[in-house]
């Protein structure tokens, strides 16, 4: 079975780190990781910067009087149960 | 009509992550919390056309993108600061090995982006040209796929692979670049072979 080189995983790069390859791609690509520490580090720094890039984007709290602002809102626009007879 | 206790509790999956990409599209917090409030309003409106089953948050971004270009228009093209054309792969692992950022350790990313604050990180998004920054934003905000992405967008599959790969690496550049303004990694001289060519560094 043909092994990838290098530069055809380097390719896939981006592909891989978005989970967007076949099954029998990411194997492709597992495998050559699994033997090649250069690529290894490389596809694991680029792994790394968006996952620490996702985490600093991510550090934001929704103010409080904000979800209250919209439940009220949603609440106004709900009919009441009718009476029981 | 919806009940509100279903729909609330499928918003209260999503509304971290919309706050937090409508604040790191407009970066003013209080119009952040309009287009959120709006979104939700017309979510909760149009309820009935959500299948259940199917990704809620993916179907509530595409309402807050519809809110977000009909609040905002594309701002005009700013004069960039940054040189975009033929951004090398593997910017930010090539350029830490020239200035000295150690890339040998178990995790030298880390080492670099630790250094920065959230608000310089999403201020080197904003440096994007404005396709690049939204697809950028809403990739790293939520965990959607490229097909909800370009749902979320109203743009083919293949537009939005194309821009969130080439975005990447253009934010790669702009974060260097807010990491030199900070003092946080040294300038390279001009005319110091700076860029290296796409691929693998080390084939």
């Amino acid at each position: 079975m043909d092994r990838l080189t290098c530069e055809a995983a380097f390719r896939q790069l981006d592909d891989y780190l978005d989970r967007a390859l076949d099954a029998e791609e990411m194997r492709l690509i597992d495998e050559h990781l699994a033997t090649c520490a250069a690529c290894l580090t490389e596809f694991t720094f680029e792994r790394s910067v968006l996952e620490h890039v996702r985490d600093k984007l991510r550090d934001v709290a929704v103010p409080p009087e904000l979800l209250a602002r919209i439940s009220a809102q949603l609440a106004d626009r709900t009919p009441s149960p009718p009476d029981p007879e | 009509m919806a009940s509100p206790p279903a729909f609330e509790a499928l918003f209260l999956g999503v509304v971290d992550s919309a706050f937090g990409t409508a604040l790191r599209l407009i970066r003013n917090r209080p119009d952040a919390e309009d287009l959120v409030q709006e979104a939700a309003l017309l979510a909760f409106r149009g309820f009935g056309s959500f299948q259940p089953g199917t990704n809620f948050n993916a179907w509530f971004f595409r309402i807050l993108m519809n809110c977000f270009y009909s609040r905002h228009r594309v701002s005009q093209r700013r004069p960039s600061t940054v040189d975009w054309d033929d951004t090398p792969d593997l910017y930010l692992y090539a350029r830490s090995g020239e200035t000295g950022f150690p890339t040998g350790g178990p995790d030298p990313a880390a080492e670099l982006l630790e250094r920065l604050g959230a608000e310089q990180v999403a201020g080197a998004i904003e440096r994007l040209p404005e396709e690049y920054r939204i697809v950028s934003t809403l990739y790293f905000m939520e965990d959607l796929t490229y097909e909800e992405i370009g749902h979320a967008l109203d743009c083919p599959i293949g537009t939005v692979r194309s821009r969130l790969h080439r975005g990447r690496k253009m934010l790669q550049k702009a974060l260097w670049q807010v990491a030199q303004e900070a003092g946080i990694v040294t300038p390279v001289p001009v005319g110091q072979p700076g860029e290296v060519a796409s691929g693998p560094t080390h084939v």
